[in-house]
């Protein structure tokens, strides 16, 4: 990348963590991947989102080698991980299932692992990662005696085990409880915070993507439909929400025909003292100052900006509605 | 080779683990070895001969038979329960993956059938009134001979199972365990009363047996990782 500052032009290097050029899937004649094309930059939280069935987790098994690609090309730390098994070492994965022998302990589970991956030292390092997921003292059971919750926090300490450059963690948080969640997404927050680890997050938890990624593809029927980051997207749509309090509830009405007659303005709706609608053009202070000058006193107002959750509902209608 | 015997061992210790598969394998072994009494007082050969006719086949039969519940629990299930596909994400090859599964089975259903020896030789004696030890070739293909046949045979249904869906699965186990206790049944009438295991017949089951791995060794090359991943359950 090229940047100028004072005149000086001078180049920006930036290097991908995952590079994904015109992807695509077919299954039985069927496209499960439509040519996407996107890059993850290293020491970054991806985002992936979609719905059950979009692509998601095809594309996550093909950027872990798992499945070939129809066409196109595609790299994890300029590696192929299909081919390259020494590649794999730099990789941590949390699929779907925690990847956990249920008759083993968890302390067997975490060792085996260790060794797969060539730890020097591994009773230490499980040592920590057992206490880490809180599950030290329950290290020697059954992993098949956990809650669903205790599976995923040890899902989680074995694929960062090896202290992975890279890692792919699918619905990280499903199962646990908040305080749990809340400790998941620290530790994300963490690993990623000293650009040492990247992390490619498949979620359906758009409030938890929101908190943490910095960027996000929005997958649809195969098809990328948004991909940028979580500011630009909530910020950058252009709509604002927002809602006033009138002082005298009687005039609401009244206050609500005057705003619905306004240009820049949509979905007009009045709830008692509040008027909430949606700012296409229209800017919050002209707002307000048309409801002042039609005899209406405002208590309060505020404007936000859209969620990710109305981001991604509004561009899976799109998506339906350039499918139908 | 040494995350290949990381691989072994942790699927001997899941097997330690597998009380119910332990016990359906002890079981069956002493079932069937107690059987053997009855078969050698009916032989038409002399005490010796039958004893090892009867060691040649049924030993190498409990002994593959143990093998294929092992391998339902190395290969099958961790295909059943998903968790291969994390192993898939390590820095294992296909062939690595394979060979230490198959290690881990031959390891405990080798020490199976060493039961099972002891069994057959240990009713048998006890049912003509007197100690008949096997031959110096059988005693080999007992050693030796039979563990190599349980990797063949674990090899090719590890590879099966890693290679095929739930459903063609299911119907291979069919198919197996119908062989099996026909192997068992019938292997006896199909020799005939005058076989006679020699060093000869021990070298060819030998050699056969390695052939089988090697070759199934090498139809490895044509799992991938893909081909595991899509037949995985839903």
């Amino acid at each position: 990348m090229r940047k100028q500052y004072l005149n000086i032009e001078y180049e920006v290097t930036i290097t991908p963590a995952i590079e994904v050029s015109s992807l695509s899937k077919d299954f039985a004649g069927r496209t499960v991947v439509d040519s996407i094309s996107f890059s993850v930059i290293k020491g970054e939280i991806f985002g992936y989102l979609g719905p059950n069935g979009a692509g998601k987790t095809t594309t996550m098994r093909i950027l872990l080698g798992l499945l070939a690609p129809t066409s196109g090309r595609v790299r994890v730390l300029d590696a192929d991980l299909a081919r390259d098994d020494a590649a794999r070492k730099k990789v941590g994965v949390l699929l779907e299932n925690n990847g956990l022998y249920e008759r083993l302990t968890a302390e067997e589970n975490l060792r085996y692992f260790a060794r797969l991956y060539g730890i020097e030292n591994p009773k230490t390092r499980v040592e920590e990662l057992l206490d880490f997921s809180g599950l030290l003292e329950r290290s020697k059971e059954p992993v098949g005696n956990f809650s669903t919750g205790m599976k995923r926090k040890l899902g989680i300490a074995r694929a960062i085990l090896h202290n992975p450059e890279i890692v792919f963690l699918d619905e990280p948080t499903k199962g646990l409880d908040p305080e749990a969640q809340h400790m998941v997404r620290e530790l994300i927050l963490r690993l990623s915070g000293s650009g040492a680890m990247t992390v490619f997050l498949n979620s359906h938890n758009l409030d938890e993507v929101q908190r943490i990624c910095s960027r996000v593809a929005i997958l649809h029927q195969g098809k990328i439909q948004a991909l940028d980051s979580v500011r630009h997207l909530t910020a950058g749509s252009g709509r604002i929400h927002f809602t006033v309090t009138l002082a005298d509830p009687g005039k609401g009405s009244m206050a609500r025909d005057i705003l619905s007659g306004l240009d820049g303005i949509s979905d007009v709706s009045l709830d008692g003292d509040k008027i909430s609608m949606e700012l296409v053009s229209a800017r919050p202070h002209s707002v307000v100052s048309v409801l002042v000058r039609g005899g209406i006193e405002v208590d309060e107002a505020r404007k936000e900006g859209q969620s990710l959750e109305e981001i991604y509902l509004a561009v899976m209608r799109q998506g339906q509605g350039d499918a139908a | 080779m040494n995350e290949v015997m990381v691989v072994a061992e942790k699927e001997i210790r899941q097997l330690a683990k597998s009380r119910n598969v332990l016990i359906s394998a002890v079981m069956f072994i002493i079932i069937f070895g107690a059987m053997t009494g009855p078969a050698v007082l009916a032989g038409e050969s002399t005490p010796g001969q039958t004893m090892d006719q009867l060691s040649f086949y049924l030993i190498l039969t409990l002994g593959i038979f143990a093998g294929y519940l092992f391998t339902a629990q190395v290969f099958l299930r961790e295909k059943q329960d998903g968790v291969v596909e994390t192993l898939l994400c390590t820095p294992l090859s296909l062939r690595q993956i394979w060979l230490g599964k198959v290690l881990g089975i031959v390891i405990p259903a080798s020490l199976l059938s060493y039961l099972a020896a002891v069994m057959v030789i240990s009713v048998g004696s006890l049912a003509i009134g007197i100690t008949v030890l096997p031959s110096p070739p059988v005693l080999f293909h007992i050693i030796f001979v039979i563990p190599a046949f349980i990797a063949a045979a674990s090899g090719l249904m590890g590879f099966a199972q890693l290679l095929l869906g739930m459903r063609e699965n299911q119907i291979l186990n069919f198919a197996i365990i119908f062989g099996l206790i026909f192997l068992i049944s019938f292997t006896r009438e199909l020799i005939g009363p005058s076989f006679r295991v020699t060093w000869e017949v021990v070298g060819a089951a030998l050699a056969l047996a390695v052939i089988i791995l090697f070759i199934t060794s090498r139809f490895t090359r044509f799992l991938s990782r893909e081909r595991i991943v899509t037949t995985l359950p839903d």
